[in-house]
């Protein structure tokens, strides 16, 4: 490989890589604000202005390829000064309101301006202002803070396909908005937010809810369709205020779409049932665990079963099903279940050209490798169903049959049920799911279970243990 | 008075009848050159461009010939052959008169151009406030058109070349070649990165050559009359041809004149050619090459008004547009006519350049207006020094060259107006 020497070290380099790529496989950090690994490169915000020998003047770290010998200073006293002086420009109109910024703490401004900025202030003119236009459910914008880096003009551009951001007047004045000042189209706006340097772009579902230093980041992936993007969810004391896209190059590079950033809400809305309930008096009352499961069990008993298991379910917990289903449910049928008109591998299919994939769960395909099979109809002369579900697997009809639900339901969802087993949705459980493309993914627990929600191993564990029998009649006598 | 060597274009402006294909034919051997150039090899004219020191006219004075020699032979993408024709440089005027009264010379300029670097399609990019000119280049395109010196099989000869006027919008940055290049791609006027240059990757992602007026409309004389000719019109070295000097502001007889390149001073042109200052008056600054270059003292003019030498002296020929302040006028309040021009121009992409033109300006207004404050000048010299060679393109250093040079060059006036609290000759 050829190398380049970047502030005295020898450093290899890939032909064609810039200076920002190749210093950083190095550990060397060159600041920038508009240069985005994901984005198209314009060299505007000049703040990677680097030195290289041989040429008279700075040049942009983004916009220069490497090449074979050439020797790269990044911290030369040349170069302190123009990223200083850069960084005076930046701030003399940004108004400084960091204290109630939603940005504050993971803004590149920020950073940038406490590593390399000045401490003094010698801006005495008036400040540009501007009046900002509503920019729709996602995004809410305040141009007053916008550095003009143009992140969010060539992600839409480049990316999501619309160009919705432009930037409108000229010099001084320009502003970065939508064309007509209408709101935003694209379902991946939230991107927008999370390539944004400054508070410029923030997400409004976020906005004022917790400062970004209490949160705990954990690195999962999404569970909104086959091809599980990379994602970090954002949680303080076990409450998840945000999802953010993650990096990965070879599934969804740096950006996820709307429904997939939004989806973790269902996790802690009020709707969703996290007490264990059995059908008491015509009606859903939370229940005792060992009641509702003994209603479970009691309302299967000497029917012909068929068990539904949600493709939003980890590999482990499928495996599990399919190991221990013949014990528990002797003679059953079983299924996978998941996005209406899907019912195999084969029918899921790109939904955009971007990300979206049109199974809308995670594991369809993973499931497939196991052995399921996926719901057309029920079995002729089923009696009784067994639905097990993540929490995003649609619900089949399921036509007035007598139905037990483990798992992730709302209250309206299970509304008809003789019983729910409530259990974990993706963000309280670690596992397997295997994406379109069959590559194995891992979910990671981003918070503890809510209410009295279990893992699948345990509620079967309790499915097996509770006597059958005597917990038949106990149930049937307080029923 | 300076001894007038040959001149090329001037002897046929202000004639409404230079104009057309008749004239141009009879008076300036027009089109002759074309065909002689048609039965040349391509190289053959890069050569005798080479030869000839045509130093671009459009303000960098990049060798034209030179320029030509970095396109491509092959191609997968169609070449494009453009014409600078935005003139925005504040105090420039010449490319005007080559278009209104020699437009069929800037045409056989470029059809040769066309042909030289293998190009069937050419654009004059003008701007948007020249309606009049705009209008009299189509009137002689569609002549040329008629007569087969455009379009397809050219005399017969077998090149191709289309040539559309398009007309920017009023952007000062439009002039600016990459810039240029988007606004004619019906993109936002907006500098692209270099690398890829034009010659690599411009109009429509094909190589292009963007040349200015001037250097064009000289093609035609290089090809019939050789490049050691023209380069024997100059009187420096690497500098041929004659250059028009449009001399503007406080002078007798503002115009335009033309003398071999290199062949005078910067006084002898004001003085001599121009008539010296208006109503007799001390002379207080020169701007030689373009509101954008740096400001000179009267002391510094006796330099000849070329390429090199103004760059030697630390400012620059641009577009050879000089011009020229009397005592009379207040060189603080001409500087913040000129910053807010550049601020008002900046396209805002870099940020040097967006944050920086603006700041200045609002310094430099209040200095005029009797609000500086001590500490001000040594600001303006620092920001100046944070936006040159900071930003894209050369709008950041036309910004920041008149304000380094004007505060440095004319401290006490700038004193005066801090210390005095208003302009000393208000």
């Amino acid at each position: 490989m050829p190398k380049c020497i970047i502030d005295g070290r020898e450093v290899e380099f890939t032909p064609g890589q810039n200076l920002i790529e190749v210093a950083k496989s190095a550990g060397i950090v060159i600041p920038g604000f508009c240069y985005h690994p994901g984005l198209s490169v314009v060299a505007q915000c000049r703040m990677c202005a680097v030195e290289i020998e041989k040429m008279p003047k700075l040049q942009t770290a983004c916009s220069t390829a490497a090449t074979e010998g050439m020797v790269v200073k990044t911290r030369s006293e040349r170069v302190k000064d123009a990223q200083k002086s850069v960084m005076e420009f930046l701030l003399i109109n940004h108004p400084l309101d960091c204290p109630i910024c939603d940005k504050a703490g993971e803004c590149d401004l920020q950073d940038r301006s406490f590593d390399y900025g000045s401490p003094y202030q010698r801006y005495a003119e008036e400040r540009r202002t501007f009046e900002d236009v509503d920019m729709g459910p996602v995004i809410k914008k305040n141009m007053n803070r916008c550095i003009h880096c143009t992140r969010c003009i060539r992600f839409g551009d480049e990316i999501a396909g619309i160009r919705e951001m432009v930037a409108i007047h000229r010099g001084n004045s320009t502003e970065i908005t939508t064309l007509t000042g209408l709101p935003l189209e694209t379902e991946y706006a939230g991107n927008y937010a999370d390539i944004c340097p400054t508070g410029s772009l923030t997400l409004k579902d976020f906005r004022f809810k917790k400062r970004v230093w209490f949160l705990k980041k954990v690195p999962t992936i999404c569970e909104g369709c086959s091809r599980g993007c990379s994602l970090e969810l954002h949680q303080s004391d076990n409450v998840i205020y945000r999802c953010v896209a993650r990096e990965n190059l070879e599934v969804n590079k740096y950006w996820i779409c709307d429904e997939g950033r939004f989806n973790f809400h269902y996790v802690q809305a009020p709707e969703r049932l996290t007490e264990p309930a059995a059908r008491q008096g015509g009606s859903l009352q939370s229940a005792e665990w060992s009641v509702a499961v003994a209603k479970a069990k009691a309302t299967i008993v000497d029917k012909k079963v068929t068990v539904l298991v949600g493709s939003d379910l980890t590999q482990e917990e499928a495996l599990l099903l399919k190991e221990l289903a013949p014990k528990h449910f002797p003679g059953a049928a079983m299924f996978h279940f998941g996005t209406p008109g899907i019912t195999a591998g084969q029918h899921d299919a790109p939904a955009d050209k971007i990300l979206k994939r049109t199974s809308k769960t995670s594991n369809l395909h993973g499931l497939e490798q196991l052995g399921f099979e996926g719901l057309v109809t029920l079995p002729r002369g089923t009696e009784a169903v067994v639905v097990f579900r993540g929490g995003r697997a649609t619900l089949p009809d399921l036509g007035g049959l007598a139905t037990v639900g483990v798992g992730v339901f709302t209250a309206a969802e299970a509304e008809a049920f003789q019983a729910v087993l409530p259990g974990l949705t993706f963000t309280e459980k670690s596992g397997t799911i295997v994406n379109f493309e069959g590559r194995e993914q891992q979910l990671k627990r981003v918070i503890l279970p809510l209410g009295q929600a279990k893992p699948l191993a345990e509620i079967l564990t309790m499915w097996a243990n509770v006597g059958a029998a005597a917990v038949v009649a106990r149930a049937g006598a307080k029923v | 008075m300076q001894q007038q060597t040959e001149t090329l274009f001037i002897q046929h402006f202000g004639k409404e009848e230079s104009r057309s294909l008749a004239y141009f034919r009879e008076k300036m051997a027009g089109y002759s050159a074309l065909r002689k150039a048609l039965g040349m090899s391509q190289d053959d004219i890069i050569n005798e461009m080479k030869r000839a020191n045509l130093r671009g006219r459009g303000g960098a004075g990049f060798p034209a010939g030179v320029k030509w020699g970095f396109i491509p032979k092959q191609s997968a993408k169609p070449k494009y052959l453009v014409c600078n024709a935005d003139e925005s440089e504040p105090g420039t005027f010449k490319d005007r008169d080559i278009m209104r009264y020699i437009p069929h010379l800037l045409i056989e300029g470029m059809v040769i151009g066309g042909y030289a670097i293998g190009a069937k399609v050419g654009y004059i990019y003008i701007r948007g406030e020249y309606t009049r000119e705009a209008k009299l280049l189509n009137q002689a395109i569609s002549e040329a058109y008629d007569a087969g010196l455009l379009g397809k099989n050219i005399l017969g000869l077998g090149h191709d070349f289309d040539l559309t006027v398009h007309r920017g919008a009023g952007a000062y940055i439009c002039g600016e070649e990459t810039a240029l290049l988007s606004s004619l791609e019906g993109k936002r006027g907006e500098p692209r990165v270099k690398p890829p240059f034009p010659a690599q990757a411009g109009a429509f992602g094909g190589p292009t050559i963007v040349n200015n007026v001037e250097t064009l409309a000289a093609v035609p004389f290089i090809i019939n009359r050789g490049g050691d000719w023209f380069a024997g019109l100059g009187k420096l070295e690497r500098s041929g041809g004659t250059r028009l000097f449009g001399v503007s502001g406080h002078v007798k007889k503002p115009g335009l004149y033309e003398i071999g390149a290199g062949s005078a001073t910067l006084r002898q042109i004001i003085y001599d050619f121009a008539g010296g200052i208006l109503h007799d008056k001390k002379l207080k600054a020169v701007i030689p090459g373009g509101s954008s270059a740096p400001v000179l003292t009267p002391e510094e003019i006796d330099v000849i008004a070329d390429v090199d030498t103004l760059a030697k002296i630390g400012t620059m020929l641009g577009s050879a547009s000089i011009v020229v302040v009397s005592e009379e006028y207040c060189v603080v309040r001409l500087l913040t006519r000129i910053s807010k021009f550049y601020a008002h121009e900046s396209c805002g992409q870099c940020t040097p350049c967006r944050e920086g033109t603006r700041w200045m300006t609002d310094v430099l207004y209040r200095i005029e207006h009797g609000h500086g404050r001590e500490e001000d000048l040594a600001l303006l010299l620092d920001l100046s020094n944070n936006i040159a060679g900071r930003t894209l393109c050369p709008l950041g250093d036309a910004a920041a060259g008149p304000v380094a040079s004007f505060v440095k060059k004319f401290q006490a006036d700038f004193e005066a107006h801090i210390r005095g609290g208003k302009c000393p000759s208000a």
